[in-house]
């Protein structure tokens, strides 16, 4: 036992692990298109932009935080942009965008509008584009093994895990004046993570969600602000 | 570099270390039996709707109001289950039927169904009929799901009576309409999130589906249209003066039905009778 630690301890091993974990754990694949058009070319002005997620699909849902980041993306891209958060959106319009009765195409929006309360709320809120994200971050092939142990003063684990990433998202962006579908943007992203353990376990995570996050709202951005 | 290899090196020098290794030992085997109480609870929004110029009373059952489920382990890996819905149900059912109808009068005792007989044009009796849960241990799948089956009822004011022991009840024939309503919620695994936070989670997204499930049928029922279309006709008509009821009115017309003394609710789907302190 103290052998081992001794040796686990020794600089180059550490080393060794930590710079083929950071040069492999660091590569992350993105793929992103895009097609869209009647851009706003001198921004949005003062209206809003509503991002929300969909959550009809029986096995999976769009996670909020993924919601989240690609509204703090597009805001500290261009703090112009006004974007309202999910839940307060949906809270503030129960329950017109439940997953039972969030409208499915454009042409649906006519149908909340012909409601005067709903359509009063959403002119409160200067709501100029309505932006749907369709998609999920998915955990694939994992391998490797890992053991670790506890004892009376101490404890560690050995071994050295791997797992892949892949996130898949689309966003659909609606004019909410027009109620029609102005683009689709999509990222698909897929990365390698490690966990090299010797007596302390080292999670090297790809930042795979992350980076759909950073390339989707990139192309958002790209098509909301004036300055991008 | 297992738990057993450095347990056997430790052992041996210490009796304090056994008893130590002992009750871990013991933790760990209890740990999976141990059981989950979930109290369901969350915040609900206000419906944005244009509510409906009716006052509607209400009865929540008790069986509806202390709405739980247990659900006992099937084996050593599993944990028995105990979620309990009823405050959040009756919490959720004020917060959207207020938003939905002009006025809502909660009918908990015989002195209230007296004094709001002329103005309550029909009285929402709740019930869960079902309730199903699963976790990932028991599908495999990396989603908590919740699955509720309501089981509405709209009785005129004039179908609720007193038992002799104070309870209300209603005859099951005098209802003005029936309807079932199913709700659906899920949430799918978390980093860092509890199983009983994720079904918390998963019932509050059930409950907001019920009540979108409630707001977009509820006319839709033909009986349901029927008692809307009969109450805006009264609406409709110059209003009459309304004589005064007197107590002594309200004593025959209670004496004229006999007391009924079979269940409130007959079918098989009634969660329970509604006491008179049910909220």
């Amino acid at each position: 036992m103290r052998r081992r630690f001794h040796r686990a301890r020794s600089l180059p091993s550490w080393l060794g692990v930590v710079a083929i974990a950071v040069a492999l754990g660091g590569c992350v694949n993105a793929t992103v298109d895009e097609m869209t058009y009647n851009e706003p070319v001198e921004g949005i002005g003062e209206s809003s932009v509503v991002i929300l997620g969909r959550r009809h699909a029986p096995d999976y849902d769009t996670e909020f935080d993924f919601i989240e980041c690609l509204g703090d993306h597009i805001h500290r891209g261009d703090p112009s942009i006004e974007v309202i958060n999910e839940l307060a959106f949906i809270n503030q319009l129960y329950p017109w965008f439940e997953p039972r009765t969030a409208p499915m195409q454009p042409q649906s929006i006519d149908r909340l509008m012909d409601m005067p309360v709903v359509a009063d709320r959403l002119e409160e809120m200067k709501l100029e584009y309505m932006i749907w994200i369709d998609g999920k971050t998915v955990d694939t092939e994992s391998t490797g093994s890992m053991s670790c142990g506890i004892g009376p003063g101490v404890a560690g684990c050995f071994g050295f895990g791997t797992w892949g990433t892949e996130s898949e998202y689309e966003a659909t962006i609606w004019d909410f004046t027009d109620k029609i579908e102005v683009g689709r943007v999509s990222a698909a992203t897929s990365g390698q993570s490690y966990m090299p353990a010797v007596v302390v376990p080292i999670p090297i995570i790809a930042p795979v969600q992350g980076t759909a996050c950073d390339s989707l709202g990139d192309q958002l951005l790209e098509y909301l602000s004036a300055l991008h | 570099m297992g738990v057993a290899s450095l347990a056997s090196t430790t052992s041996d020098r210490e009796p304090r270390v056994n008893r130590w290794l002992c009750w871990l030992c013991l933790t760990l085997l209890t740990a999976g039996c141990a059981s989950k109480q979930v109290v369901v609870e969350g915040n609900f929004p206000t419906p944005l709707l244009e509510p409906l110029p009716i006052t509607l009373g209400v009865i929540y059952p008790s069986a509806f109001a202390e709405h739980e489920v247990f659900d006992e382990a099937k084996g050593r890996a599993e944990s028995d289950w105990l979620v309990k819905t009823g405050e959040a149900q009756v919490e959720f059912w004020d917060i959207l039927l207020a938003g939905m109808f002009e006025e809502i009068v909660h009918i908990r005792d015989w002195d209230t169904v007296q004094r709001r007989r002329g103005d309550i044009d029909g009285v929402l009796i709740p019930a869960i009929a079902e309730l199903q849960y699963t976790i990932p241990t028991h599908t495999n799948v990396k989603i908590y799901e919740i699955w509720m089956r309501y089981a509405f009822r709209m009785v005129d004011i004039s179908a609720i009576h007193q038992q002799e022991d104070g309870a209300l009840t209603f005859n099951p024939e005098d209802r003005l309409a029936a309807w079932p309503i199913t709700a659906y919620g899920k949430t799918p695994t978390a980093f860092l999130q509890s199983d009983e936070e994720a079904v918390n989670l998963a019932a509050v997204v059930a409950l907001r589906d019920a009540g979108a499930h409630f707001v977009t049928t509820f006319g839709a029922n033909p009986d349901v249209a029927l008692w809307l279309d009969e109450i805006a006709a009264k609406q409709a008509l110059p209003e009459p003066t309304p004589p005064l009821p007197e107590p002594a009115d309200l004593t025959v017309d209670a004496t004229i039905d006999s007391p009924i003394t079979e269940p409130a609710m007959n079918s098989a789907d009634a969660t329970g009778d509604m006491t008179g302190d049910a909220q």
